[in-house]
Protein backbone atom coordinates (compact mmCIF):
# COMPACT_ATOMS: atom_id res chain seq x y z
CA UNK A 1 0.00 0.00 0.00
CA UNK A 2 1.61 3.38 -1.12
CA UNK A 3 1.37 6.02 1.31
CA UNK A 4 -1.93 8.35 1.32
CA UNK A 5 -3.82 5.31 0.01
CA UNK A 6 -5.27 3.89 3.57
CA UNK A 7 -7.36 0.91 3.30
CA UNK A 8 -11.61 1.56 4.07
CA UNK A 9 -10.66 -1.00 6.93
CA UNK A 10 -8.14 1.13 8.62
CA UNK A 11 -10.31 3.50 10.33
CA UNK A 12 -11.70 3.18 13.46
CA UNK A 13 -15.54 2.99 14.43
CA UNK A 14 -17.77 2.48 17.53
CA UNK A 15 -20.56 0.40 16.16
CA UNK A 16 -20.33 -2.88 14.77
CA UNK A 17 -19.80 -3.63 11.26
CA UNK A 18 -23.33 -4.92 9.16
CA UNK A 19 -20.48 -5.29 6.19
CA UNK A 20 -17.28 -6.56 6.02
CA UNK A 21 -15.59 -7.35 3.17
CA UNK A 22 -11.66 -8.05 2.76
CA UNK A 23 -9.15 -8.61 -0.25
CA UNK A 24 -12.38 -8.87 -3.01
CA UNK A 25 -10.74 -9.73 -6.30
CA UNK A 26 -12.94 -10.03 -9.93
CA UNK A 27 -11.43 -10.37 -13.40
CA UNK A 28 -13.52 -10.95 -16.42
CA UNK A 29 -12.30 -13.44 -18.49
CA UNK A 30 -13.28 -14.72 -21.94
CA UNK A 31 -13.32 -18.46 -22.96
CA UNK A 32 -12.84 -17.32 -26.14
CA UNK A 33 -8.69 -17.11 -27.72
CA UNK A 34 -6.94 -14.28 -28.34
CA UNK A 35 -8.99 -12.11 -25.69
CA UNK A 36 -7.94 -10.96 -22.67
CA UNK A 37 -8.94 -10.55 -18.82
CA UNK A 38 -10.02 -7.39 -17.40
CA UNK A 39 -9.03 -7.45 -13.67
CA UNK A 40 -11.69 -5.10 -12.08
CA UNK A 41 -11.23 -5.30 -8.78
CA UNK A 42 -7.85 -6.10 -7.15
CA UNK A 43 -7.96 -6.38 -3.66
CA UNK A 44 -11.00 -4.23 -2.50
CA UNK A 45 -10.91 -4.01 1.72
CA UNK A 46 -14.50 -2.13 3.31
CA UNK A 47 -16.49 -1.77 6.35
CA UNK A 48 -19.32 -0.72 6.82
CA UNK A 49 -20.60 0.08 10.63
CA UNK A 50 -24.18 0.89 11.66
CA UNK A 51 -25.54 4.37 11.20
CA UNK A 52 -22.74 5.30 9.02
CA UNK A 53 -23.27 6.51 5.53
CA UNK A 54 -20.46 5.84 2.78
CA UNK A 55 -20.04 7.01 -0.72
CA UNK A 56 -17.88 5.39 -3.16
CA UNK A 57 -16.93 7.49 -6.56
CA UNK A 58 -14.79 6.02 -9.55
CA UNK A 59 -14.90 6.88 -13.16
CA UNK A 60 -16.88 4.89 -15.49
CA UNK A 61 -15.58 1.46 -15.67
CA UNK A 62 -13.96 1.18 -12.70
CA UNK A 63 -15.62 -1.20 -11.25
CA UNK A 64 -18.39 0.07 -8.82
CA UNK A 65 -21.30 -1.60 -9.70
CA UNK A 66 -19.32 -4.91 -10.07
CA UNK A 67 -18.32 -3.96 -6.27
CA UNK A 68 -21.61 -3.18 -5.69
CA UNK A 69 -23.15 -6.65 -7.06
CA UNK A 70 -20.49 -8.68 -5.01
CA UNK A 71 -21.10 -6.65 -1.93
CA UNK A 72 -24.87 -7.63 -2.06
CA UNK A 73 -24.59 -11.16 -3.31
CA UNK A 74 -25.62 -10.89 -6.93
CA UNK A 75 -21.85 -11.75 -8.25
CA UNK A 76 -19.95 -14.05 -6.98
CA UNK A 77 -16.21 -12.48 -6.15
CA UNK A 78 -13.10 -14.81 -7.46
CA UNK A 79 -11.56 -14.08 -4.44
CA UNK A 80 -12.07 -12.55 -0.48
CA UNK A 81 -14.78 -12.73 1.41
CA UNK A 82 -17.71 -10.23 2.10
CA UNK A 83 -19.88 -11.03 5.98
CA UNK A 84 -23.16 -9.22 6.13
CA UNK A 85 -25.14 -8.79 8.95
CA UNK A 86 -29.05 -8.24 9.17
CA UNK A 87 -31.60 -7.35 6.23
CA UNK A 88 -30.23 -5.98 3.61
CA UNK A 89 -31.78 -3.77 0.77
CA UNK A 90 -30.56 -3.16 -3.00
CA UNK A 91 -30.87 -0.60 -5.30
CA UNK A 92 -29.38 -1.82 -8.33
CA UNK A 93 -28.22 0.63 -11.34
CA UNK A 94 -30.70 -0.84 -14.14
CA UNK A 95 -33.83 -0.90 -12.27
CA UNK A 96 -34.30 -5.07 -12.29
CA UNK A 97 -37.66 -5.00 -12.50
CA UNK A 98 -41.02 -6.69 -14.69
CA UNK A 99 -41.89 -4.52 -17.02
CA UNK A 100 -45.72 -5.78 -17.02
CA UNK A 101 -46.87 -5.37 -13.60
CA UNK A 102 -48.14 -2.74 -12.11
CA UNK A 103 -46.46 -0.97 -9.18
CA UNK A 104 -48.51 -2.34 -6.90
CA UNK A 105 -48.20 -5.86 -7.67
CA UNK A 106 -44.08 -5.11 -7.69
CA UNK A 107 -44.78 -4.12 -4.07
CA UNK A 108 -46.62 -7.37 -3.57
CA UNK A 109 -44.08 -9.15 -5.07
CA UNK A 110 -41.20 -8.21 -3.56
CA UNK A 111 -42.68 -7.58 -0.06
CA UNK A 112 -43.74 -11.46 -0.25
CA UNK A 113 -40.16 -12.31 -1.27
CA UNK A 114 -38.90 -10.19 1.69
CA UNK A 115 -41.37 -12.38 3.80
CA UNK A 116 -43.73 -9.24 5.04
CA UNK A 117 -47.47 -9.53 5.81
CA UNK A 118 -49.82 -8.04 3.34
CA UNK A 119 -50.42 -5.32 5.92
CA UNK A 120 -47.11 -4.76 5.84
CA UNK A 121 -46.74 -4.39 2.48
CA UNK A 122 -49.57 -2.02 1.86
CA UNK A 123 -48.06 0.01 4.63
CA UNK A 124 -44.74 0.43 3.46
CA UNK A 125 -45.68 0.82 -0.60
CA UNK A 126 -48.32 3.51 0.80
CA UNK A 127 -45.49 5.09 3.10
CA UNK A 128 -43.00 5.46 0.55
CA UNK A 129 -44.96 5.89 -2.40
CA UNK A 130 -46.12 9.31 -0.37
CA UNK A 131 -42.30 10.21 0.60
CA UNK A 132 -41.32 10.15 -2.80
CA UNK A 133 -44.34 11.23 -4.72
CA UNK A 134 -45.58 8.45 -6.82
CA UNK A 135 -48.40 7.39 -5.14
CA UNK A 136 -50.49 8.73 -8.63
CA UNK A 137 -48.69 5.56 -10.36
CA UNK A 138 -49.47 2.62 -7.65
CA UNK A 139 -51.85 1.70 -10.48
CA UNK A 140 -49.53 1.93 -13.36
CA UNK A 141 -47.70 -0.59 -15.19
CA UNK A 142 -43.62 -0.32 -14.73
CA UNK A 143 -42.89 -0.24 -18.32
CA UNK A 144 -45.09 2.61 -19.26
CA UNK A 145 -43.42 4.93 -15.62
CA UNK A 146 -41.10 7.66 -16.56
CA UNK A 147 -37.15 7.11 -15.64
CA UNK A 148 -37.59 8.70 -13.05
CA UNK A 149 -40.67 6.92 -11.41
CA UNK A 150 -39.40 4.09 -12.18
CA UNK A 151 -36.21 4.68 -9.89
CA UNK A 152 -38.23 5.86 -7.13
CA UNK A 153 -40.04 2.36 -7.30
CA UNK A 154 -36.81 0.93 -7.66
CA UNK A 155 -35.37 2.24 -4.49
CA UNK A 156 -38.56 1.97 -2.73
CA UNK A 157 -38.14 -1.97 -3.47
CA UNK A 158 -34.89 -1.74 -1.46
CA UNK A 159 -36.27 -0.21 1.10
CA UNK A 160 -39.68 -1.26 1.67
CA UNK A 161 -38.40 -4.20 4.30
CA UNK A 162 -36.62 -1.33 6.47
CA UNK A 163 -32.97 -2.62 5.86
CA UNK A 164 -29.80 -2.65 8.21
CA UNK A 165 -27.80 -2.27 5.44
CA UNK A 166 -28.64 -0.23 2.44
CA UNK A 167 -26.79 -0.84 -0.71
CA UNK A 168 -27.52 2.09 -3.34
CA UNK A 169 -26.35 2.24 -6.59
CA UNK A 170 -26.66 5.53 -8.64
CA UNK A 171 -30.08 5.92 -6.43
CA UNK A 172 -30.88 9.55 -7.33
CA UNK A 173 -30.20 8.77 -11.60
CA UNK A 174 -33.53 10.79 -12.82
CA UNK A 175 -34.43 12.29 -9.69
CA UNK A 176 -36.13 16.12 -9.63
CA UNK A 177 -35.06 18.51 -7.48
CA UNK A 178 -37.69 17.55 -4.84
CA UNK A 179 -37.48 13.94 -5.17
CA UNK A 180 -33.95 14.55 -4.78
CA UNK A 181 -34.19 16.69 -1.26
CA UNK A 182 -36.83 13.90 -0.26
CA UNK A 183 -34.16 11.25 -0.89
CA UNK A 184 -31.51 12.79 1.41
CA UNK A 185 -34.24 13.49 3.96
CA UNK A 186 -35.04 9.60 3.95
CA UNK A 187 -31.48 8.88 4.37
CA UNK A 188 -30.79 10.96 7.45
CA UNK A 189 -33.52 9.60 9.08
CA UNK A 190 -32.81 6.10 7.99
CA UNK A 191 -28.97 7.04 8.99
CA UNK A 192 -30.41 8.05 12.39
CA UNK A 193 -32.19 5.23 13.14
CA UNK A 194 -29.15 3.15 12.73
CA UNK A 195 -29.60 2.20 9.36
CA UNK A 196 -25.98 1.44 7.49
CA UNK A 197 -26.03 3.39 3.90
CA UNK A 198 -23.61 2.70 0.77
CA UNK A 199 -24.05 4.96 -2.05
CA UNK A 200 -22.17 4.43 -5.27
CA UNK A 201 -22.04 7.37 -8.50
CA UNK A 202 -20.12 8.35 -10.81
CA UNK A 203 -20.68 12.00 -8.82
CA UNK A 204 -21.03 12.71 -5.34
CA UNK A 205 -21.88 16.57 -4.71
CA UNK A 206 -22.89 16.78 -1.24
CA UNK A 207 -20.11 15.55 0.67
CA UNK A 208 -20.55 16.85 4.20
CA UNK A 209 -23.96 14.66 3.82
CA UNK A 210 -21.07 11.86 4.32
CA UNK A 211 -19.20 10.33 7.29
CA UNK A 212 -16.75 8.58 4.83
CA UNK A 213 -16.03 8.79 0.50
CA UNK A 214 -13.88 6.34 -1.11
CA UNK A 215 -12.48 6.05 -4.98
CA UNK A 216 -12.40 3.31 -6.27
CA UNK A 217 -9.22 3.56 -8.35
CA UNK A 218 -7.08 0.57 -10.53
CA UNK A 219 -9.30 -1.73 -8.74
CA UNK A 220 -8.71 -0.65 -5.02
CA UNK A 221 -10.36 1.81 -2.86
CA UNK A 222 -8.17 4.92 -1.75
CA UNK A 223 -10.05 6.76 1.33
CA UNK A 224 -10.71 10.70 0.19
CA UNK A 225 -13.03 11.78 3.09
CA UNK A 226 -13.01 10.78 6.53
CA UNK A 227 -15.80 12.84 8.85
CA UNK B 1 -51.51 -20.99 -2.69
CA UNK B 2 -48.84 -18.46 -2.93
CA UNK B 3 -47.24 -20.31 -5.52
CA UNK B 4 -51.42 -20.19 -7.66
CA UNK B 5 -50.82 -16.27 -6.53
CA UNK B 6 -47.51 -16.52 -8.13
CA UNK B 7 -48.74 -17.74 -11.37
CA UNK B 8 -51.45 -15.24 -11.55
CA UNK B 9 -48.99 -12.50 -11.64
CA UNK B 10 -47.62 -14.01 -14.16
CA UNK B 11 -50.28 -14.72 -16.28
CA UNK B 12 -51.27 -11.18 -15.79
CA UNK B 13 -47.79 -10.28 -17.66
CA UNK B 14 -48.68 -12.45 -20.26
CA UNK B 15 -51.83 -10.97 -21.26
CA UNK B 16 -50.62 -7.90 -20.58
CA UNK B 17 -48.78 -8.60 -24.05
CA UNK B 18 -51.13 -8.60 -26.69
CA UNK B 19 -48.81 -9.60 -29.23
CA UNK B 20 -48.10 -12.86 -27.88
CA UNK B 21 -51.86 -13.38 -27.37
CA UNK B 22 -52.28 -13.33 -30.67
CA UNK B 23 -49.37 -15.82 -31.47
CA UNK B 24 -51.14 -18.20 -29.29
CA UNK B 25 -54.36 -17.98 -31.34
CA UNK B 26 -53.05 -17.44 -34.71
CA UNK B 27 -50.19 -19.64 -34.83
CA UNK B 28 -51.63 -23.41 -34.23
CA UNK B 29 -54.20 -22.50 -37.62
CA UNK B 30 -52.00 -21.10 -39.27
CA UNK B 31 -49.38 -24.05 -38.71
CA UNK B 32 -52.16 -26.81 -39.29
CA UNK B 33 -53.16 -25.63 -42.33
CA UNK B 34 -50.19 -24.95 -43.77
CA UNK B 35 -48.79 -29.18 -42.80
CA UNK B 36 -52.01 -30.00 -44.40
CA UNK B 37 -52.41 -27.64 -47.70
CA UNK B 38 -48.58 -28.94 -48.29
CA UNK B 39 -49.24 -32.26 -48.17
CA UNK B 40 -52.53 -32.57 -49.48
CA UNK B 41 -50.47 -32.60 -53.06
CA UNK B 42 -48.85 -36.11 -52.24
CA UNK B 43 -50.45 -38.78 -53.56
CA UNK B 44 -51.83 -40.83 -51.69
CA UNK B 45 -49.96 -44.06 -51.88
CA UNK B 46 -51.32 -47.65 -50.79
CA UNK B 47 -50.46 -48.44 -47.27
CA UNK B 48 -49.79 -45.37 -46.05
CA UNK B 49 -52.09 -42.64 -44.09
CA UNK B 50 -53.45 -40.37 -46.23
CA UNK B 51 -51.15 -37.51 -47.07
CA UNK B 52 -53.34 -34.39 -45.54
CA UNK B 53 -54.45 -35.97 -42.34
CA UNK B 54 -50.25 -36.57 -41.39
CA UNK B 55 -49.84 -33.27 -42.37
CA UNK B 56 -52.41 -31.43 -40.27
CA UNK B 57 -51.83 -33.92 -37.20
CA UNK B 58 -47.76 -33.05 -37.62
CA UNK B 59 -49.11 -29.48 -37.88
CA UNK B 60 -50.82 -29.71 -34.44
CA UNK B 61 -47.93 -31.29 -32.58
CA UNK B 62 -45.63 -28.55 -33.85
CA UNK B 63 -47.59 -25.48 -33.79
CA UNK B 64 -48.52 -26.42 -29.93
CA UNK B 65 -44.48 -27.79 -28.82
CA UNK B 66 -42.97 -24.63 -30.99
CA UNK B 67 -45.38 -22.64 -28.63
CA UNK B 68 -44.44 -23.90 -25.75
CA UNK B 69 -40.59 -23.78 -26.10
CA UNK B 70 -41.02 -19.74 -27.17
CA UNK B 71 -42.89 -19.53 -23.88
CA UNK B 72 -41.01 -21.27 -21.80
CA UNK B 73 -37.42 -19.45 -23.39
CA UNK B 74 -39.03 -15.92 -23.36
CA UNK B 75 -40.12 -16.56 -19.67
CA UNK B 76 -36.60 -17.36 -18.67
CA UNK B 77 -34.99 -14.50 -20.73
CA UNK B 78 -37.12 -11.46 -20.29
CA UNK B 79 -37.22 -11.89 -16.55
CA UNK B 80 -34.31 -12.92 -15.43
CA UNK B 81 -32.62 -10.03 -13.76
CA UNK B 82 -36.10 -9.22 -11.81
CA UNK B 83 -36.08 -13.33 -10.95
CA UNK B 84 -32.54 -12.73 -9.89
CA UNK B 85 -33.39 -9.87 -7.74
CA UNK B 86 -36.45 -11.60 -6.03
CA UNK B 87 -34.00 -14.50 -5.03
CA UNK B 88 -31.92 -11.68 -3.23
CA UNK B 89 -35.05 -10.67 -1.65
CA UNK B 90 -35.53 -14.46 -0.58
CA UNK B 91 -37.42 -15.95 -3.27
CA UNK B 92 -36.40 -19.78 -3.48
CA UNK B 93 -35.33 -20.60 -7.22
CA UNK B 94 -37.72 -23.35 -7.22
CA UNK B 95 -40.58 -21.70 -6.18
CA UNK B 96 -39.89 -19.21 -9.29
CA UNK B 97 -39.65 -22.07 -11.33
CA UNK B 98 -43.06 -23.42 -10.78
CA UNK B 99 -44.67 -20.29 -11.14
CA UNK B 100 -43.14 -20.29 -14.52
CA UNK B 101 -43.80 -23.91 -15.55
CA UNK B 102 -47.53 -23.35 -14.36
CA UNK B 103 -48.07 -19.86 -16.14
CA UNK B 104 -46.29 -21.87 -19.19
CA UNK B 105 -48.82 -24.72 -18.71
CA UNK B 106 -51.50 -22.75 -18.69
CA UNK B 107 -50.92 -20.45 -21.79
CA UNK B 108 -50.14 -24.26 -23.14
CA UNK B 109 -53.62 -25.22 -22.42
CA UNK B 110 -55.10 -22.40 -24.21
CA UNK B 111 -53.05 -22.89 -27.56
CA UNK B 112 -53.81 -26.73 -27.47
CA UNK B 113 -57.12 -25.85 -27.23
CA UNK B 114 -56.96 -23.49 -30.22
CA UNK B 115 -55.04 -26.66 -32.18
CA UNK B 116 -57.48 -29.31 -31.03
CA UNK B 117 -60.35 -27.22 -32.23
CA UNK B 118 -59.18 -25.98 -35.37
CA UNK B 119 -57.78 -30.07 -36.43
CA UNK B 120 -61.61 -30.80 -35.61
CA UNK B 121 -63.14 -28.85 -38.55
CA UNK B 122 -60.80 -30.58 -40.66
CA UNK B 123 -60.06 -34.09 -39.43
CA UNK B 124 -62.66 -36.02 -37.20
CA UNK B 125 -60.52 -36.38 -33.79
CA UNK B 126 -61.73 -39.62 -32.69
CA UNK B 127 -60.84 -39.52 -28.55
CA UNK B 128 -61.02 -35.50 -28.11
CA UNK B 129 -60.21 -35.95 -24.60
CA UNK B 130 -56.61 -37.63 -24.98
CA UNK B 131 -55.56 -36.15 -28.04
CA UNK B 132 -55.97 -33.01 -25.66
CA UNK B 133 -53.90 -34.77 -22.81
CA UNK B 134 -51.28 -35.75 -25.39
CA UNK B 135 -51.29 -32.15 -26.82
CA UNK B 136 -49.78 -31.39 -22.86
CA UNK B 137 -47.58 -33.59 -22.68
CA UNK B 138 -46.01 -31.88 -25.53
CA UNK B 139 -46.32 -28.39 -24.54
CA UNK B 140 -44.85 -29.81 -20.99
CA UNK B 141 -41.93 -31.31 -22.94
CA UNK B 142 -41.56 -28.27 -25.31
CA UNK B 143 -41.65 -25.91 -22.24
CA UNK B 144 -39.09 -27.75 -20.23
CA UNK B 145 -36.89 -27.35 -23.43
CA UNK B 146 -37.60 -23.53 -23.47
CA UNK B 147 -36.74 -23.20 -19.71
CA UNK B 148 -33.51 -25.16 -20.34
CA UNK B 149 -32.11 -23.42 -23.43
CA UNK B 150 -33.38 -19.89 -21.58
CA UNK B 151 -30.88 -21.09 -18.97
CA UNK B 152 -28.31 -22.30 -20.82
CA UNK B 153 -28.05 -19.53 -23.68
CA UNK B 154 -30.15 -16.32 -22.30
CA UNK B 155 -29.90 -14.67 -25.66
CA UNK B 156 -33.45 -13.89 -27.34
CA UNK B 157 -32.21 -14.43 -30.74
CA UNK B 158 -29.64 -17.11 -30.29
CA UNK B 159 -32.20 -19.08 -28.01
CA UNK B 160 -35.48 -18.45 -30.52
CA UNK B 161 -33.03 -19.99 -33.77
CA UNK B 162 -32.26 -23.24 -31.84
CA UNK B 163 -36.28 -23.47 -30.73
CA UNK B 164 -36.81 -23.39 -34.53
CA UNK B 165 -34.23 -26.30 -35.51
CA UNK B 166 -34.96 -28.05 -32.85
CA UNK B 167 -39.11 -28.40 -32.90
CA UNK B 168 -38.49 -28.25 -37.27
CA UNK B 169 -36.09 -31.17 -36.75
CA UNK B 170 -38.04 -33.23 -34.37
CA UNK B 171 -41.61 -33.04 -35.61
CA UNK B 172 -39.86 -34.30 -39.15
CA UNK B 173 -38.35 -36.89 -37.82
CA UNK B 174 -41.10 -38.07 -35.69
CA UNK B 175 -43.62 -37.24 -38.62
CA UNK B 176 -43.52 -40.57 -39.87
CA UNK B 177 -43.43 -39.54 -43.79
CA UNK B 178 -39.98 -40.26 -43.62
CA UNK B 179 -37.84 -43.02 -43.16
CA UNK B 180 -35.53 -42.02 -40.48
CA UNK B 181 -34.59 -45.64 -38.80
CA UNK B 182 -33.49 -45.38 -35.90
CA UNK B 183 -32.75 -41.69 -35.66
CA UNK B 184 -36.23 -40.63 -35.37
CA UNK B 185 -37.07 -43.57 -32.69
CA UNK B 186 -35.07 -41.24 -30.57
CA UNK B 187 -36.68 -37.70 -31.18
CA UNK B 188 -38.20 -36.40 -28.68
CA UNK B 189 -41.84 -36.03 -30.27
CA UNK B 190 -41.51 -39.23 -32.11
CA UNK B 191 -43.40 -41.17 -29.08
CA UNK B 192 -46.19 -38.36 -28.57
CA UNK B 193 -46.22 -38.09 -32.07
CA UNK B 194 -47.20 -41.78 -32.23
CA UNK B 195 -49.82 -41.28 -28.72
CA UNK B 196 -51.38 -38.06 -30.92
CA UNK B 197 -51.60 -40.14 -33.82
CA UNK B 198 -53.56 -43.01 -32.48
CA UNK B 199 -55.55 -40.76 -30.10
CA UNK B 200 -56.91 -38.62 -33.58
CA UNK B 201 -57.03 -42.21 -35.38
CA UNK B 202 -58.46 -44.97 -33.80
CA UNK B 203 -58.90 -42.93 -30.15
CA UNK B 204 -57.28 -45.68 -28.46
CA UNK B 205 -54.43 -44.98 -26.69
CA UNK B 206 -51.07 -46.05 -27.23
CA UNK B 207 -49.65 -47.76 -24.58
CA UNK B 208 -46.77 -49.13 -25.47
CA UNK B 209 -45.20 -45.00 -26.54
CA UNK B 210 -46.82 -44.08 -23.07
CA UNK B 211 -43.35 -45.38 -20.85
CA UNK B 212 -40.58 -43.45 -22.75
CA UNK B 213 -42.71 -40.27 -23.20
CA UNK B 214 -42.85 -40.41 -19.56
CA UNK B 215 -39.39 -41.03 -19.11
CA UNK B 216 -38.23 -38.05 -21.86
CA UNK B 217 -40.74 -35.95 -19.72
CA UNK B 218 -38.69 -36.65 -16.45
CA UNK B 219 -35.52 -36.49 -18.06
CA UNK B 220 -36.15 -32.96 -19.38
CA UNK B 221 -37.64 -31.99 -16.18
CA UNK B 222 -34.55 -32.84 -14.30
CA UNK B 223 -32.38 -31.16 -16.71
CA UNK B 224 -34.48 -28.35 -17.04
CA UNK B 225 -34.47 -27.70 -13.34
CA UNK B 226 -30.65 -28.29 -12.85
CA UNK B 227 -30.11 -25.90 -16.01
CA UNK B 228 -32.50 -23.38 -14.20
CA UNK B 229 -31.18 -23.17 -10.66
CA UNK B 230 -27.54 -23.17 -11.77
CA UNK B 231 -27.72 -20.09 -14.10
CA UNK B 232 -27.34 -16.95 -11.95
CA UNK B 233 -27.79 -14.23 -13.46
CA UNK B 234 -24.33 -12.05 -13.87
CA UNK B 235 -25.22 -8.51 -14.01
CA UNK B 236 -23.63 -6.50 -16.43
CA UNK B 237 -20.41 -4.64 -14.86
CA UNK B 238 -20.01 -0.99 -14.81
Amino acid sequence: MTPGEQSATDRSSDGSPVLEAREIVKSYGSWLPFTRSNDVLDGVDIVISGGEIVGIVGANGSGKSTLMQILVGAMDADGGTVERAGRVGWCPQETLLYDRLRVDETFGLFGEGYGMSGNDITAARDRLANRLGFEAFLDERVDRLSGGNRQKLNLSVALMHDPELLLLDEPYTGFDWDTYLAFWELTAELVEAGTSIAIISHLINERDRFDHIYTLRDGRLHVEQER
Amino acid sequence: MALFADTGLRLHEFVRRPATIVLVLAVPPLAIETYGTALESFPQLPGLAEPARVGRVTGTLFAVAFLAGLVGLFQVISSRSGDERLVLCGYSRMRLLGTRLLSLFTVGAVASAVALATLGLRVDVAAPALAFGVLIIAIVLYGLLGVTVGSVLPRELEGSLVLVFAADLDNALSSDLFDTGVVGRFAPLHHPHALFESAVVSGELAGDHLLPTMAYLIGFLVVAVVAYTRAGVRAPRS
